[in-house]
């Protein structure tokens, strides 16, 4: 299969994930993948559990160096360039390529803080620009008409919604250049989905984004192109709306329309 | 097609599918009794016909109700999702074919009660003929999901149109003929209008067909049979 499979050949590729393979210890997770995440546009990745979305998702800003026995073989270029190369300033890397995660992960910190820890991670600011950005983030967030008065109050405190945008602002503070989530509405309630869902559309106007979701509805809803992933490899990749109304494989059309997984 | 896991799910597509089935049949039933009743002068038959059309129209909404409701508790996706669609875009065609084949037993009433000119009926048992054949097949295509059968009803509409354009022409010359047959003629007139319609709905149903199975979309433009008529006819001189 092509990276592009015929999808998007107009469009320009973030990032290129090349013969991509994958194992924890000696078992193979991802099994040659090939596909595109396209600049300024949400792409989605679905399938039934443990068919290597979230795998794919960890590659991508190479989470899984965290974990020993853990191997990626294969290429992915980040504006062409190999981030699995051992060259590569995995510090560096993870600033450009942020991560949302499945359950909201706030600091244990005030709201402020959460934002701030990362800024101050990466840049030497000053009190005021600091601030400046903690705002900008949160805006960005669409989180800030429900915090500018408790900006010291806990992280925690917030909802669960809450606390997801808190965490997606603490992503967007840093300025990535791709944002990926794994399943970020699946903790929450429909009105948070609803408003982390209108983020993202928001988001792809900046970022280049990669969502990983168990929900088909809201693959179909917010990307512009899904990946179906099946035993490690990926079997269809095309526009969403192709994907959602008239997929080429058989193995996507009986996923999607709840005959297996 | 494999099953879905919720079973109930399955049960609900398979009824959309028997419903469009019985509608089909009345469909079918209506437009070749409209026709016996009108070659035959049969006012009893043509009344008959009428009384049967509120069963399409109420078969019709069920289908609508209960396509309503798949989407709202299933969101359904690729080939569900277009095989509801399918279910709602056919059941308005075939409740159209209803009205239709109701219309030509209403005049069928009126022809009765002065039957004359048996002959200018002839022209109306070949579109009959053509219209039911369209019906049928694009109806099995339906059931089988055939797209090639779906395809021919769609090309043959051509053949359809042809037809009633040499029907105009005919029951034009038997009114220039004798003024006495203007009342009649112009009812069959409205008659192979009616039928050209049903044959226009069967090639939409086709192209619905189209869309079920392969997920593209027919060309809006299909070949045409028609010359035009009305200006071909000239008035005697």
């Amino acid at each position: 299969m092509s990276p592009t499979n015929g999808a998007g050949a107009n469009r320009s590729a973030k990032i290129l994930v090349k013969d991509l393979n994958f194992f924890y210890g000696d078992s193979l997770a991802l099994k040659s993948v090939n596909m595109s995440v396209y600049a300024n546009s949400v792409t989605a990745i679905i399938g039934p559990s443990g068919c290597g979305k979230s795998t794919l998702l960890r590659v991508l800003n190479r989470m899984y160096d965290l974990y020993p026995k853990q191997r990626a073989v294969g290429e992915v270029l980040l504006d062409g360039d190999n981030i699995l190369a051992p060259s590569q300033d995995v510090n560096l890397l993870r600033a450009r390529v942020g991560m949302v995660f499945q359950k909201p992960t706030p600091f244990p910190m005030s709201i402020h803080e959460n934002i701030a820890f990362g800024i101050k991670l990466y840049n030497k600011v000053s009190k005021s620009e600091l601030d400046g950005r903690v705002e900008k983030a949160l805006r960005g967030a669409a989180l800030w008409n429900e915090v500018k008065d408790k900006l010291h109050a806990s992280g925690l405190s917030l909802s669960g919604g809450q606390q997801q945008r808190l965490c997606i602002a603490r992503t967007v503070a840093i300025e990535p250049e791709v944002i990926l989530f794994d399943e970020p509405c699946s903790a929450l309630d429909p009105i948070s989905t609803a408003k982390v869902e209108e983020l993202i559309d928001e988001l792809k106007e900046k970022y280049t984004i990669a969502i990983v979701t168990h929900s088909m509805q809201q693959a179909a809803r917010v990307s512009s192109y899904t990946a179906f992933m099946y035993l490690g490899e990926l079997l269809e990749f095309d526009e969403t709306t192709k994907m959602f109304t008239s997929p080429d494989k058989k193995q996507t059309q009986d996923y999607i329309t709840g005959r297996f997984g | 097609m494999s099953e879905h896991i919720v079973t109930a799910y399955d049960a609900e597509l398979d009824l959309l599918g028997r419903k469009i089935a019985e509608m089909g049949g009345i469909a079918e039933k209506m437009l070749s009794d409209a026709m016996d009743a009108l070659v035959d002068f049969d006012a009893d038959l043509a009344r008959q016909t009428v009384a049967a059309d509120p069963r399409l129209d109420h078969l019709q909404r069920e289908i609508e109700q209960s396509a309503i409701q798949t989407i709202a508790r299933r969101q359904p996706m690729a080939v569900d999702l277009r095989d509801i669609i399918a279910a709602i875009r056919i059941s308005a065609d075939l409740e159209r074919i209803g009205d239709l084949a109701k219309n030509i037993a209403k005049r069928a009433i009126v022809v009765a009660a002065e039957a004359r000119l048996p002959r200018a009926i002839i022209g109306l048992k070949s579109m009959h003929e053509n219209a039911a054949l369209s019906l049928k097949d694009v109806l099995d295509a339906y059931a089988q999901r055939d797209v090639e059968r779906a395809r021919a009803v769609w090309l043959r509409d051509a053949e359809l149109d042809a037809l009633e354009d040499s029907v105009f022409r005919d029951l034009l010359t038997f009114m220039m003929e004798d003024p006495r047959n203007i009342s009649f003629c112009t009812h069959l007139l409205f008659c192979s209008k009616n039928i050209e319609r049903i044959g226009d709905h069967a090639t939409n149903i086709a192209e619905t067909v189209y869309y079920l199975v392969t997920g593209e979309e027919l060309p809006v433009e299909r070949p045409k049979g028609r010359s035009y008529s009305f200006e071909q006819t000239q008035p005697p001189t």
